[in-house]
Parts: C-alpha cells; sequence; structure tokens
C-alpha cells in the first residue's frame, strides 16, 4: 500500500448548529443534529491523532463553533496536542469573559467573519442581528495577543461595498483580511441567482482589492479568494483531493473537503470506527481522486494537472452530474458552457429590498422570492 | 504594538514573533506557525528567530551571530539578519 504524505491541517465542524443564516452558507442542506454530534472525548482523541499524523493547523468551524458549550476544552486539548488552533466563528455567543477563558485555554487565531459594512444589510444577509456584536467583540478580541482575521464573504448582495468595507474592517486593527467570494456549494449553490455577481462587478471588486493591499501592505495582510465562476482555470480545490487537508464533519465522518458529501455513493469512514491515520492511508473515500489515474481528458495531459488537480470534484458532480468531470469552470472543460450559461443568465443586478426589523421567519418568508437563509439541523 | 505605520527595524529595535505567530513542530524538525501557514526554518534562520525572543535587540542579535560565525564580516551579517526578519516582518510574522 501506497504511503501518502501526511495532511497539514484538520478542518474540524464540531456542529452544524448555528445562529446565523446567511444565505451565502457553503454548508450542507442536509445538516447533522445535535444528537448525533461527537462527544468531547471523541473530538479529543481525534485532535491528538491528527497532531501524531503530522497536523499542524486545526480550525474549528461549524455551523458556530460557539454552540458547543465544551469549547474551551476542546481548544485546551488542542493545545496540549501541540496544533495551532484557530477558531472560524460569526462571534454570536462569545462574551468578553468567555473569549478570555478561550485564550487562557490556547487559542492562537480567531477568525471573525462580517457580512456587510452597513448593519441593516449584514443583518439581512445573516438573517439575525449579529452585527452591531461582531463589532464590540472586535475590540476585546484586541485586548489579546492572538492574531485576528476578519473574514468577509463577497456576492452580488454587497459587493458594491466592497471599499465601504474594507474601511470599516481595518478600523478594527485585524491583522489579515480574508476577502473571500461566495463559493457556490449548500446554500450559495441554492442561491446564486441571488449572490453571483457580473464580470465588471468583478473587475471593479479586484481593482479594489489591489488598491487596498498597496495601501495596508505591512500593517494588514490580505489574502483574497476570486470566485472562480469568473476564473479561466479552476481552483486547486483543498491543494489537491486528500493531499493535504482532512474534514471531520460533526457526526465524526471524515471527508477530503466541506462538499464532497454531495456525490453520491462515496462511503466516509467515521473515527468512531477508524483511526485517523487509518482513514487518510485507506479511506476509499481518499483513494477515489488521488492522483490522476481518475482523470479524464483534457486533464489527464493538460500541462496545469499537477497545479489544479482537474479543479473541484464537487463542483464538477453538482454542476455535471459526474463527479469525475473535468470542472466546468476551466475554460477547456466541455462542459464550460454550463458556467457560461450561470454567469449570463444569474448575474442581473438588483437593488435589496427594503428590509423591515422583522422575526426570522418573517424575514425567511419576505424574502422567498430572492433567496432561502440557511436553517438549522432537523 | 506598532499600527498603521510600516515600523522600520533599527539597532535597537527589538523583533519578536506578532500575535498569534509561535513555534511549533518538533525539536528536531522545529516551524514557525502563523494563520494559515507554517514555515520550516533550519540553520542560521532558526539561530535568529531563537533570539527573537523579545529580550534582544537587532544589535545585540547580530553581535551574538558576530561571535558564532567568526569569519563572517559583521556587516554582512547585519545585512542578511535585516532582510531576513524584514520579510517576515511582511508576512505579519515578526513585529519590532
Amino acid at each position: 500500500m501506497a504511503q501518502y504524505s501526511h495532511p497539514l491541517a484538520l478542518i474540524a465542524e464540531i456542529t452544524h448548529r448555528c445562529p446565523l443564516h446567511c444565505v451565502y452558507c457553503s454548508n450542507p442542506l442536509e445538516l447533522t443534529s445535535r444528537q448525533d454530534e461527537l462527544a468531547t472525548a471523541d473530538w479529543l482523541r481525534v485532535f491528538g491523532e491528527a497532531a501524531a499524523l503530522g497536523v499542524l493547523h486545526l480550525h474549528l468551524t461549524g455551523g458556530e463553533p460557539l454552540a458547543r458549550p465544551d469549547l474551551v476544552e476542546l481548544i485546551g486539548g488542542a493545545r496540549q496536542s501541540r496544533l495551532y488552533t484557530n477558531l472560524i466563528t460569526s462571534g454570536i455567543g462569545l462574551s468578553r469573559e468567555r473569549l478570555a477563558q478561550l485564550v487562557d485555554a490556547g487559542l492562537d487565531h480567531i477568525q471573525l467573519s462580517f457580512q456587510d459594512s452597513r448593519e441593516s444589510d449584514a443583518n439581512w444577509i445573516a438573517g439575525a442581528r449579529a452585527h452591531a456584536h461582531k463589532l464590540e467583540l472586535a475590540k476585546w478580541i484586541r485586548e489579546h495577543r492572538i492574531a485576528f482575521t476578519v473574514n468577509l464573504v463577497v456576492h452580488r448582495q454587497n459587493i458594491e461595498h466592497l471599499e465601504e468595507m474594507i474601511a470599516v474592517l481595518e478600523a478594527l486593527h485585524p491583522d489579515r483580511m480574508e476577502i473571500a467570494h461566495a463559493q457556490y456549494y449548500g446554500w450559495a449553490l441554492r442561491n446564486r441567482s441571488a449572490l453571483l455577481p457580473t464580470r465588471a462587478q468583478l473587475d471593479h471588486a479586484v481593482a479594489v482589492v489591489a488598491a487596498a493591499e498597496e495601501r495596508l501592505r505591512g500593517k494588514v495582510r490580505i489574502d483574497s479568494v476570486i470566485p472562480d465562476y469568473h476564473a479561466r482555470f479552476p481552483k486547486a480545490c483543498m491543494g489537491g483531493w486528500g493531499r493535504q487537508l482532512l474534514l471531520v464533519d460533526p457526526a465524526g465522518r471524515v471527508l477530503p473537503c466541506h462538499a464532497a458529501g454531495v456525490i453520491p455513493g462515496m462511503r466516509f469512514d467515521n473515527v468512531r470506527e477508524h483511526t485517523l491515520d487509518w482513514i487518510w492511508q485507506n479511506s476509499e473515500a481518499f483513494q477515489k481522486f488521488r492522483g490522476e489515474a481518475w482523470m479524464p481528458q483534457p486533464c489527464r495531459s493538460c500541462d496545469r494537472r499537477q497545479e489544479d488537480f482537474g479543479g473541484c470534484r464537487c463542483q464538477a458532480f453538482l454542476l455535471t452530474g459526474d463527479a469525475s468531470a473535468t470542472d466546468p469552470v476551466c475554460e477547456l472543460a466541455p462542459l464550460h458552457n454550463l458556467i457560461e450559461d450561470a454567469v449570463r443568465e444569474d448575474a442581473v443586478t438588483d437593488s435589496a429590498p427594503e428590509v423591515l426589523e422583522a422575526p426570522f421567519h418573517v424575514l425567511q418568508e419576505k424574502m422567498a422570492g430572492l433567496w432561502s437563509y440557511r436553517t438549522g439541523p432537523k | 504594538m506598532t499600527r498603521g505605520i510600516v515600523a522600520e527595524l533599527v539597532d535597537t529595535s527589538v523583533p519578536k514573533f506578532a500575535a498569534g505567530c509561535r513555534w511549533g513542530g518538533t525539536s528536531e524538525a522545529p516551524v514557525v506557525l502563523f494563520p494559515e501557514g507554517a514555515i520550516r526554518v533550519e540553520g542560521t534562520g532558526r539561530i535568529i528567530l531563537e533570539l527573537c525572543d523579545g529580550h534582544f535587540s537587532l544589535a545585540e542579535i547580530v553581535q551574538k551571530l558576530a561571535a558564532q560565525f567568526i569569519l563572517a564580516p559583521k556587516g554582512k551579517i547585519r545585512a542578511d539578519v535585516l532582510t531576513f526578519l524584514e520579510q517576515l516582518h511582511a508576512k505579519r510574522i515578526i513585529d519590532y
């Protein structure tokens, strides 16, 4: 049996519960319910196994990881296993006191998401009153010596505010700013027609980010992710299937990426039954698209196959119905017309409707014609 | 912590790891960990970074290296240390 180089990062989706309802959420539509979540001891064992496997970074995400009452214990255990621990959060559920506990437990890095620069728009996109708390939380974060990233998901409903958003986030004194265009999986794919920007909007956004990078050099590190629908070639999704990362979902299933659960016929092994090391080396799901044997043409003979690994398997399945197809984002893909059609059809500008201060179910009903808010596990 | 101005590295500067950056890996194969990344450091790089613990100024770090590498001209050592630390500063790994 071939030995594969070890993974560098573990993405731990510790819960799918979330108080926000972001329309661009890339979580699967089928979410894991609370009673199926792994217990504290299971996670601590998984962190130890990950470190032994050579993993350096742990990304605690969800859902909203703060929904787990044992988060302090999980971070403490991760730190004890010598993992670099990053909390990816909306901040909802984080008081000043609990933040201090997380830092004391060994948290290295916190990544706080923002939906827009304007409170009403941000709350509209999140389907929750969250924006004001995030601004307050940012101040508390800077009271600690941990790395602070602000994260902004960009799409058609906020892209016109990008310059203003960067200014608002800059004022929070982050070390790092992640400007990521929505990726069309899960809820975001369902809402694509409301989220995909036009080419003109994208070009403007790229120029805005370039100017900010120049201005903030040496002060804030900016990492930006271009929407692949507008790129010529696909992204090297997860650095290649089963090459650098593994993801454990709330129920303990181990996946090569966030979305792999959508691919039919895949069997994911569970940390309740196997060690991470065994899964990394042997799991059918990890073997499936490793290397080049699975590649169709034009990937198989393409000079870029070592750079982008044929793109994203999940996107290939979601858009073409065949997980082994060339990612249709690629301009060389036989089915690239699917992307061209989507960009043409979906990318029509409209304006955000007036939103009243309303309970979630009212907002949900009111917006049903535009998008579906992410809802929690059953 | 200086914010808003790209700090200049001078002899009295005290280089140290930025918030959220630290050592990791094993003692045989140490790495510097930072948000979303890690770098393996060996040889002189490792010696320099081990001196970036907040106790030594740039001049002191250069002095210590000059004592260790007696054949290298001190001016060159200083220039190399400066370039190395400035690169890590641009990546937000080292503050001074």
